[in-house]
C-alpha cells in the first residue's frame, strides 16, 4: 500500500483515537455517528440519554431512545404529531420525569440538578410564551439572569451588559422599552431566545421554534442558532416540523415515529424516502439542493383516482435536460408505465426518471448516444403504446431519439409538446423530422399539462 | 389618569434606572400611610389636632419621649393612645395583609381578579366565628374565642380547598379556584343555618361577617403583627419568583423556580395572613382585590415593587376607609366591610370594562 503524506488513510482512525462505535446497539438504536468530526472527544457528554422512557399515567409516549451528544451541535427532532417529539424534549428539560432510563448533562445525572443549577446550563425555548402581562421586551429578557441572582439581589451592571449582548445578538434591542405583549409572533420568539441567551447555558432546548413564524423569521431564528451553536459551543436541540428546515439547520436528526426511533444521524441518512413514507404515510422525493448541498424535500401528490382510466397504459417518453420532470412526475402519478430514453446520465431526467423508478435507456455521462442505446430506446417505444416527446431541444446529440419516433412512421400514437423557446440546433433537420411527425398525425401540445389531458382521451 | 401615573411612575426607557426609582415609589408610599394613620388617629368625634397626636406619640418613644414637653390634656393622650391608636394601628396591619394576601395570590393564580378569599378563607372564617358565638365562651374570652374560632375555620376552608384542588402534589389554578368556590358555597350555607337558629345572637354574628374595626384592642394589633411581619418577608422573598410564574409555569421552571415548592410557600403563607386579618377583623372585603390590582395598572408587574406597594397601599385605604366608616354617620358608625365594597365594587367593575375594551379593541 502506498503512504500518502507517510500515513496510510485507512488507519488514520484508531491513532487519531477516534471510536469506530460499533458498539452492537441490542436495543433501540443508537445515535454514534459523531466520529467524523474531528477533535471532539467521546467523554465530552454534553448530553447522553440512555434507553430513555417516558409515560402519563400507564400512557407510554416514548421509549427507548438513546442520544449521545457534545457541544456545539444541532439537533434537530423530527418525526409525526404524536410520536413524543415534545416529550422527548419535556424530559430533557427535567420538566417530565422519566418512567425508567437515563439523562446524563454535563456528565452529571440530570435528577442532581437543582432547578436553578438547571437553569444556569440549559434554556428552554417554548412554542409560545403567554404575555397576559406588561413586561417590557427588557424585563422579559433581564429574567434570564435570575437563576444567577440571589434571592433578594437585583440586576447588577453585569447582567444589564449580559442582556444587552444577547437582544442585540437577536437583533431586538431596538424594542427593549416596549411592551412584550405588543410584538408580533416573530419579535416575541426572538426576544424569548434572547432572554434565552442571557441564561448563558451552555444547552438550548427550542420546541418548534419556528412554527407560527413567517419564512422570513424562520430563517433568521434558525441561521441565529447555527451562529450561537458555532460561535459558543452551544449544543441545541429542536423539535422542529419542517424537515427542510431541519435538514439545513440541523447536524443530526432524530426521527421519532410511534413513541420510539425509527432513524438517526445525518439528514441525509434520516430523511431518506422510505424512511418519510414510513413515519408520514407521504410519498416524497428527496434531493439534495443543487446550491445549498443540503437535503430537500419534495411533496408528491398522492396516486390520484385517474390511474384507474389510465389502465396501467405504458408510455414512453423523449425528454432531456430538466424538460420531462413534470411530464414523468405527472404519468407516473395518475399509474401510466413509463420508460425514457435515451438519457445522459448526470442530466436531470435522468435523476428525476430514477427517483420515480422510471425504466430508463441511459448513455454515459456528455457523450453522443451509442447504436446500442438508440437500438434498445426503440424498442422501448415499440413496447409503449404511446410515445411522448417533452419540448426537449434536439442538437446533433440527441438528434437519434427524434429519429427513432420518426422511424415509427405513425404506427403509434405520438404526442409532442410544443417550445416556445428554440429548440432545433441542428440546422433545420430537427424541425424537419418534427413537422413530418405532425403530418403524420402526432399530437402537438402546447403545455404539459394540455399534452397530459390530450393523452387521456386517446 | 391611571394612565398618566403610570408614565410618571413607570417612564419609558427606565428599566436600567428601576430599583433606585422603586426605593423613591415606596419611600413616598411610606411617608404617605404616616400621614395618612396621623390623620385617621387625629379624626373623631372629638378632634384632636395632628401635631398633638404627633407630640402625644413621640413622646412615647423611648429617649426621645423625654425631651417633649407636655402640651396637651391627659384626656387627648387616652383618646390617642387608648381608643385610636390600636384602632388605627389594626386597620393598618388588617389592610396591609390584605393587599399582601391579595398580591400573592393573583401572582400564584397569575389572574388579576384573584383574591385570597376565595380559597375559602371567609366563608370558613365567617362559620368558625359564628360557631363560636352562637355556642358561646364565657363573655371574658369571647373575643378571643372569636378570633380562635374564625382563624381555626379559615384555616380548616383553606386545607379543605387545597386538598380538594390537589392532584399528583400540584395545585392546578382552575381546581383551586374552582374548590374554592364550592367550599365556600358550603360554608356559607353552614353560617347562614346557624344564624337562622341563632335567635338574639343574630346581630352580633351579622355584625362580625359584616367586617368592622370597632372591637380593636390592643390584643388584635398583637395578634396580627407577627404575622404580617413573617409574612411579608416569606412572600417578598419569592418576588422574583412570581414575575417567572407570569410567564407561565414551564418557562418559570426553566428560569430556575422550583414551582411547586413556590407555589406551596406562597399559598400557605398568604392563607395564614389572610386567615390572622379576617379573624380579627371580620370579612373585610375588596382590599386584597382592588389594592394589588391598581398598583399594578400604576407600577407595573413587577412584583418586587407590587408586593410593598400592595401592602402600603392596602393599609392606607382601609386606614382611609374606616376612618370615613367612624365619621358618616355619627353618633352610631358603619362597619367598614360596606365602605371598602361600596368603594371596591365599583371599581372592579371598572376593571371588567376596560378588559372587555381591551379585548373588543
Amino acid at each position: 500500500m502506498t503512504l500518502i503524506d507517510g500515513r496510510a488513510p485507512d488507519n488514520r482512525a484508531p491513532i487519531e483515537g477516534r471510536q469506530l462505535d460499533n458498539r452492537a446497539p441490542i436495543e433501540g438504536r443508537q445515535l454514534d455517528n459523531r466520529a467524523p468530526i474531528e477533535g471532539r472527544q467521546l467523554d465530552n457528554r454534553a448530553l447522553d440519554v440512555q434507553a430513555l422512557s417516558c409515560s402519563y399515567g400507564d400512557v407510554k409516549v416514548l421509549e427507548n431512545v438513546f442520544l449521545r451528544s457534545g457541544s456545539g451541535e444541532c439537533i434537530g427532532i423530527v418525526g409525526p404529531n404524536g410520536s413524543g417529539k415534545s416529550t422527548l424534549l419535556k424530559a430533557l428539560s427535567k420538566t417530565i420525569k422519566p418512567s425508567s432510563g437515563s439523562i446524563v448533562l454535563l456528565d452529571r445525572d440530570l435528577k442532581s440538578f437543582s432547578q436553578g443549577e438547571l437553569a444556569r446550563n440549559m434554556a428552554v425555548v417554548a412554542q409560545d410564551t403567554p404575555s397576559d402581562f406588561s413586561f417590557t421586551c427588557l424585563d422579559i429578557v433581564l429574567m434570564g439572569r435570575s437563576p444567577h441572582l440571589k434571592r433578594f439581589a437585583i440586576e447588577g451592571k453585569r447582567d444589564y451588559e449580559i442582556a444587552q449582548a444577547s437582544m442585540e445578538l437577536t437583533s431586538t434591542w431596538g424594542f427593549r422599552d416596549r411592551m412584550f405583549n405588543e410584538l408580533s409572533g416573530g419579535e416575541r420568539q426572538r426576544v424569548v431566545i434572547a432572554r434565552a441567551l442571557t441564561q448563558e447555558p451552555s444547552i438550548l432546548l427550542l420546541d418548534e421554534p419556528v412554527s407560527h413564524l413567517d419564512i422570513n423569521h424562520q430563517i433568521e431564528i434558525l441561521e441565529l442558532v447555527g451562529r450561537l451553536k458555532k460561535d459558543r459551543g452551544l449544543l441545541v436541540v429542536l423539535v422542529i416540523h419542517d424537515l427542510n428546515l431541519a435538514a439545513r439547520y440541523c447536524d443530526r436528526l432524530i426521527l421519532l415515529n410511534g413513541k420510539a426511533i425509527q432513524a438517526a444521524g445525518s439528514p441525509a441518512d434520516v430523511l431518506t424516502r422510505e424512511n418519510i413514507r414510513k413515519a408520514f404515510h407521504t410519498d416524497v422525493i428527496v434531493r439534495r439542493h443543487p446550491m445549498t448541498g443540503s437535503i430537500y424535500i419534495t411533496l408528491m401528490n398522492p396516486v390520484s383516482l385517474e390511474a384507474h382510466k389510465c389502465e396501467g397504459r405504458k408510455v414512453h417518453l423523449v425528454s432531456g435536460a430538466g424538460t420531462g420532470a413534470r411530464l414523468m412526475y405527472a404519468l407516473v402519478s395518475r399509474g401510466y408505465a413509463v420508460t425514457a430514453g435515451v438519457l445522459n446520465v448526470l442530466d436531470s431526467d435522468y435523476e428525476t426518471a430514477g427517483e420515480l423508478k422510471i425504466k430508463t435507456i441511459s448513455e454515459a455521462p456528455f457523450s453522443p448516444i451509442t447504436p446500442e442505446a438508440s437500438a434498445q430506446n426503440l424498442e422501448s417505444m415499440k413496447a409503449a403504446d404511446i410515445v411522448m416527446i417533452s419540448d426537449v431541444p434536439f442538437g446533433w446529440g440527441n438528434l437519434q431519439n427524434l429519429e427513432a419516433v420518426t422511424s415509427l412512421a405513425g404506427s403509434k400514437p405520438v404526442i409532442l409538446v410544443e417550445s416556445a423557446e428554440k429548440r432545433d440546433f441542428t440546422d433545420g433537420r430537427a424541425t424537419e423530422m418534427l413537422d413530418k411527425l405532425k403530418a403524420e398525425g402526432a399530437i402537438a401540445a402546447g403545455s404539459v399539462d394540455e399534452a397530459v389531458a390530450r393523452l387521456a382521451s386517446l | 389618569m391611571v394612565r398618566q401615573l403610570s408614565g410618571i411612575l413607570r417612564p419609558v426607557g427606565g428599566t436600567e434606572r428601576r430599583a433606585f426609582r422603586w426605593m423613591l415609589i415606596l419611600l413616598a408610599l411610606l411617608a404617605l400611610a404616616v400621614v395618612v394613620a396621623v390623620f385617621a388617629i387625629s379624626t373623631g368625634p372629638s378632634n384632636v389636632g395632628p401635631d398633638k397626636v404627633v407630640l402625644i406619640l413621640l413622646s412615647k418613644v423611648p429617649v426621645l419621649g423625654d425631651q417633649i414637653a407636655k402640651t396637651w390634656s391627659p384626656g387627648d393622650e387616652s383618646i390617642v393612645l387608648v381608643i385610636r391608636l390600636p384602632r388605627v394601628l389594626l386597620g393598618l396591619l388588617v389592610g396591609a395583609s390584605l393587599g399582601l394576601a391579595g398580591v400573592t395570590a393573583q401572582g400564584i393564580f397569575k389572574n388579576p381578579m384573584a383574591d385570597p378569599y376565595i380559597l375559602g378563607i371567609s366563608s370558613g372564617a365567617a362559620m368558625g366565628a359564628s360557631l363560636v358565638i352562637l355556642v358561646g365562651v364565657s363573655a371574658g374570652l369571647l373575643a378571643y374565642g372569636i378570633v380562635g374560632g374564625a382563624f381555626a375555620g379559615a384555616l380548616l376552608g383553606a386545607f379543605i380547598v387545597f386538598n380538594i384542588a390537589r392532584t399528583h402534589n400540584k395545585f392546578p389554578v382552575e381546581t383551586l379556584l374552582l374548590s374554592g368556590i364550592a367550599v365556600s358555597a358550603f360554608f356559607s350555607a353552614v353560617t347562614y343555618f346557624l344564624m337562622y337558629v341563632s335567635g338574639h345572637k343574630l346581630n352580633q354574628i351579622v355584625f362580625w361577617v359584616m367586617g368592622a374595626l370597632w372591637n380593636a384592642s390592643w390584643e388584635d394589633v398583637l395578634i396580627l403583627a407577627p404575622f404580617l411581619l413573617v409574612g411579608a418577608g416569606v412572600i417578598y422573598a419569592f418576588a422574583r419568583d412570581l414575575n417567572l410564574m407570569l410567564l407561565g409555569e414551564e418557562s418559570a421552571a426553566h428560569l430556575g423556580t422550583d414551582v411547586a415548592k413556590v407555589k406551596t410557600v406562597l399559598l400557605v403563607a398568604s392563607s395564614l395572613l389572610a386567615a390572622a386579618a379576617v379573624s380579627v377583623s371580620g370579612i373585610i372585603g375588596f382590599v386584597g382585590l382592588i389594592i394589588p390590582h391598581m398598583m399594578r395598572l400604576i407600577l407595573g408587574p413587577d412584583h418586587r415593587v407590587l408586593i410593598p406597594a400592595s401592602l402600603l397601599a392596602g393599609a392606607m385605604f382601609l386606614t382611609l376607609a374606616d376612618t370615613f366608616a367612624r365619621m358618616v354617620m355619627q353618633p352610631t358608625e358603619m362597619p367598614v366591610g360596606i365602605v371598602t365594597a361600596v368603594i371596591g365594587a365599583p371599581f372592579f367593575i371598572y376593571l371588567l370594562a376596560r378588559k372587555k375594551r381591551k379585548v373588543t379593541g
